[in-house]
């Protein structure tokens, strides 16, 4: 999570934006790794993915 | 050539790469967008280090909420443009090397005008609709673009060399929303200092670049992490053969 905190959940096959939506964060504001990876939010996840969710920072 | 008082000032770096890449670092034009909290520890850097010519841009006057990560600047010069406080402390830091402070704003008006002749390119912005046109300044000249962005004690860099690594737009589709960021100069100091070690290391020709990957800082857990990232064969930006290599680069921009 953005936060650094830690989410397990059951997963098989669910879109990676509806993910970040049921957990409350706008895809716009973030990039997601999966497996280490940065991937589209259209990409689907099941339980044995690991995602890093990255706030985007914009700040300079 | 260096001359005696280079070989003086650099003489630790000479320990590290030699006269030959001393040498390499005095022959670099650099362009730092920005002169606030990266672009601060960017360009003190990159001048101590001896990068031969800076060509630093910024439009904004210093305020006293600059000065607790902005250390180009400081309170005496509250009030004046960051173009003047930023020459006479970077050309303080290093007479030997020339500075070429503009007051200016970087936009699709004056960005071509304002990297005539500049090998690499610093992000220091605070915003993504303006990287993005430097990420398309980068790819259209194929010269490299060094991303770093703060936000409290969060951090990101990333090297990006055009035709060879994933651009900006590929790693970051979209802007983020704009909004007025929480800011700690130590941040920027770590991010800062990323960008130009990249910088040194590109133009040497030494080490494993960060392209392809996405440093992330988090400072208030003191982590440092990375992910890889991939050139995205359907990017707007770099994959868009037509609108890279147009001379007319600002063809179909679309910067938000």
């Amino acid at each position: 999570m953005p936060d650094g905190s830690k989410r397990e959940m059951e997963l098989d096959g669910v879109r990676i934006e509806d993910i970040l939506r049921s957990l409350g964060v706008n895809p716009v504001e973030v990039i997601v790794a999966k497996n280490g990876k940065i991937v589209s939010e259209e990409e689907q996840a099941s339980y044995a993915d690991e995602l890093k969710i990255v706030r985007i920072v914009h700040g300079g | 050539m260096l001359n005696q008082a280079e070989r003086e000032r650099y003489a630790r770096q000479i320990r590290l790469f030699g006269e030959d890449g001393q040498e390499k670092l005095k022959k670099s034009s650099v362009f730092v967008a920005g002169a606030g909290g990266l672009g601060s520890v960017v360009s003190i850097y990159m001048a101590a280090a001896g990068f031969g010519r800076i060509r630093i841009v910024d439009c904004d006057s210093v305020e006293l909420s600059n000065l607790n990560r902005q250390v180009l600047h400081g309170s005496d010069d509250v009030g004046r443009r960051k173009a003047r406080s930023a020459e006479e402390m970077l050309q303080g830091i290093n007479p030997e090397i020339d500075v070429d402070a503009i007051v200016g704003t970087i936009d699709e008006d004056s960005l071509d005008r304002l990297l005539q002749g500049c090998d690499l390119i610093m992000d220091a912005m605070d915003n993504f609709p303006t990287r993005y046109l430097l990420n398309r300044a980068a790819l259209q000249r194929k010269i490299p673009l060094f991303h770093g962005a703060i936000c409290g004690f969060q951090g990101q860099a990333t090297t990006i060399i055009p035709g060879k690594s994933a651009c900006l737009r590929c790693i970051f589709p979209r802007a983020p929303p704009a909004a007025t960021f929480p800011a700690l100069g130590s941040t920027c100091g770590v991010i800062g200092s990323v960008q130009v070690t990249e910088a040194v290391k590109y133009v040497l020709g030494s080490g494993e670049l960060l392209t392809d990957r996405l440093m992330l800082w988090d400072g208030l857990n003191s982590c440092m992490d990375e992910v890889a990232c991939v050139r995205d064969s359907s990017c707007r930006d770099c994959c868009n053969k037509y609108n890279v290599e147009t001379n007319n680069m600002w063809n179909n921009v679309e910067t938000e």
